[in-house]
């Protein structure tokens, strides 16, 4: 990944400095934050390299250098910390994350390291907080983070905490959807939320507004995709599940959720359980295949120091 | 050489907790061996596992929690991740969690109530960037709408502002122009992701904003700041001395006083006025908090 510091213009920080532990003074260590005075640079001792200072000048031009490449490297790492944040707040909206908005707020002018700065974040967003950076859509450069813990079991879940009640509801949703064969219309969920005490514009105890946390939140978070319903007049809308449900959530644990609601088991509903245990099938495949590439590009990179 | 935890003298626990790391990552992603290595040649560093990993996220979600919720987080978080570890001390816990965010500028800061002395945590900026937290979550307007409603509560005597003032505002806003209506509706969605409080239509800062802009707030106003004069940490509500005009925090007030009949200005030495406060007991606040919850849901039901 990072193979040229020279002609990036930026050092590989950690892979020499701390594999020495930064105990033998080479001026490199990421503990930068000394800056020492031109005058007391002497020469070797510069980047560890073998370069006998000829001159007071040449020592001097290459301390100003150092401490150009330190500036630039605490700039970096910044940056990475910056975007880290950034990526994180941004994803609590569960908005996904375009390319351009990073380069804007975060990155500016250093845009021409996205790649190197993205990658960073990307490890830190794991190691540190067990999310994946996941690139959703190539075309367009967008991003969404995904919950690479284990997931919870329900009992568990409840007694962490966070988006309960929101859930079920999207829950709710989903399996409707779900059993309508992959799509129901705009009006049959408001019926079926009706049912269930609420009216759209009223606000709710639980959900503040149910018809904008459905059509703002929870289609905006891609976890619904609405779309209108072709040669209705007047048109009609209907709802599908979004890419982030099929991401984050099964068939089969949707139509576990759709039975138990109605006490019965998954097997009930014969074509919507061949249905599921094909897309079980489909992201066991999908896995292995994931797993795979992964290990042979982990391998590939196993020589190549990363940072 | 530098081991990574030396905070704590656990080392047979820790090497147990590498060895979840490198084991997870066979499970899971095969890259992460090579991670664990470089991190444990990293000087200083703390070692996440699933079990930080939990706690972090659920931290961030609930943006600030009071102590007892940390330790409930903390003990759950261990049970669904690492059954059979001996659950760290809090502040161990945090402390190690603290040095890995170190890099990325960022915190686990731990403040208290300003009305009640409550401890609570939330996850800080350590950098002083303005509003930046909320920054992705507003628009301009509503942005500028908080800036309007911080000064008008650092100004007051109170440390409280009222809805009133802040909407009269609402037409000397940057960006898109807000009406009142939508202006209160803000407002509304500031204390709900605990950046204001709201007491009787007056709005002042949710313990979580000072935490997270104490720094921020002190460097763009230092003349109207208040600051305690016990702790010397910013000060928004607290109590004053009539002579002198210094002030306290009301936790700061509490443990000053605590256990004198006669309490005294420290600065002037003058007959303090005020009702003192208790200390805060963690012991005793549960068991309040259960009939404290009782007559909120009595309240509610009389509309």
């Amino acid at each position: 990944m990072l193979q040229t510091p020279e002609s990036r213009g930026l050092p590989v920080p950690q892979a020499e400095g701390e594999k020495d532990g930064g105990h033998d003074g080479e001026t490199r260590a990421p503990t930068a934050s000394q800056e020492r005075p031109k005058e007391e640079l002497g020469a070797g001792r510069e980047e560890g390299a073998v370069e006998p200072a000829l001159t007071r000048k040449g020592a001097r031009a290459l301390a100003a250098k150092a401490l150009a490449r330190r500036r630039a490297y605490r700039r970096l790492n910044r940056t990475v910390a910056e975007l880290v944040q950034f990526l994180l707040v941004k994803d609590k909206k569960k908005s996904p994350i375009t390319r351009s908005e990073m380069v804007k707020y975060v990155i500016g002018d250093l845009k021409a390291l996205f790649p190197d700065i993205i990658a960073r974040a990307a490890e830190h967003l794991r190691y540190v907080f067990g999310f994946e950076l996941k690139q959703f859509d190539r075309k367009h450069h967008t991003y969404i983070l995904i919950n690479k813990l284990k997931p919870l079991e329900e009992e568990e879940e409840e007694d962490l905490g966070g988006d309960g009640p929101r859930l079920g509801l999207l829950m709710m949703i989903l399996g409707l959807i779900y059993m309508r064969g992959n799509s129901a219309r705009e009006a049959q969920v408001w019926e079926m939320l009706r049912r269930l005490g609420m009216q759209p514009s009223k606000y709710h105890f639980l959900f503040g507004y149910p018809k904008r946390l459905i059509m703002e939140d929870f289609v905006q978070q891609r976890y619904l995709s609405y779309r209108r319903v072709p040669h209705t007049s007047p048109p009609e809308y209907e709802f599908s599940w979004g890419p982030r449900s099929n991401l984050e959530i099964s068939k089969m644990k949707v139509l576990g959720f759709v039975a138990k609601l109605h006490k019965k088991e998954p097997q009930h509903w014969p074509v919507q359980y061949r249905e599921a245990l094909a897309d079980e099938a489909d992201r066991a495949r999908a896995k292995a295949r994931a797993e795979a590439s992964m290990r042979a590009r982990a391998s590939a990179r196993a020589g190549i120091h990363l940072w | 050489m530098g081991t990574p935890h030396s905070r704590s003298p656990r080392p047979k626990g820790r090497r147990v907790l590498l060895a979840t790391v490198s084991a997870s990552a066979a499970r899971g992603s095969p890259g992460r061996p090579v991670r664990s290595h470089m991190q444990s040649s990293t000087k200083r560093m703390g070692v996440m596992t699933d079990v930080h990993r939990r706690f972090l996220q659920l931290l961030m979600t609930h943006g600030v929690l009071e102590e007892w919720d940390v330790k409930r987080l903390q003990r759950h978080c261990y049970k669904v991740h690492d059954r059979h570890a001996t659950v760290d001390k809090l502040e161990d816990f945090i402390n190690n969690i603290n040095s890995v965010l170190e890099s990325l500028y960022i915190e686990i800061k731990r403040g208290v109530t300003e009305d009640d002395g409550r401890p609570i945590y939330a996850l800080v900026n350590l950098a002083t960037t303005s509003v930046s937290k909320m920054a992705t979550d507003f628009a301009e307007n509503e942005l500028d709408l908080f800036r309007k409603a911080l000064e008008l509560i650092i100004d007051s005597e109170t440390g409280f502002a009222s809805s009133t003032n802040i909407l009269n505002l609402v037409d000397q806003l940057k960006g898109k122009k807000m009406r009142k209506k939508e202006a209160e509706q803000v407002l509304q969605k500031f204390v709900q992701n605990k950046w204001l409080i709201e007491k009787e239509g007056e709005f002042t800062l949710h313990g979580r904003a000072i935490l997270e802009m104490e720094q921020y707030i002190r460097e763009t106003y230092p003349d109207a700041v208040k600051i305690c004069n016990i702790c010397h940490s910013l000060l928004i509500q607290g109590q004053s001395c009539e002579t002198c005009g210094i002030r306290m925090h009301l936790p700061c007030v509490a443990k000053y006083f605590q256990s004198n009949a006669e309490p005294r200005c420290p600065h002037c030495n003058d007959y303090w006025p005020h009702e003192i406060p208790e200390v805060f007991d963690p012991e005793k606040e549960r068991e309040s908090g259960i009939s404290k919850s009782n007559k909120k849901s009595l309240r509610s039901r009389q509309h």
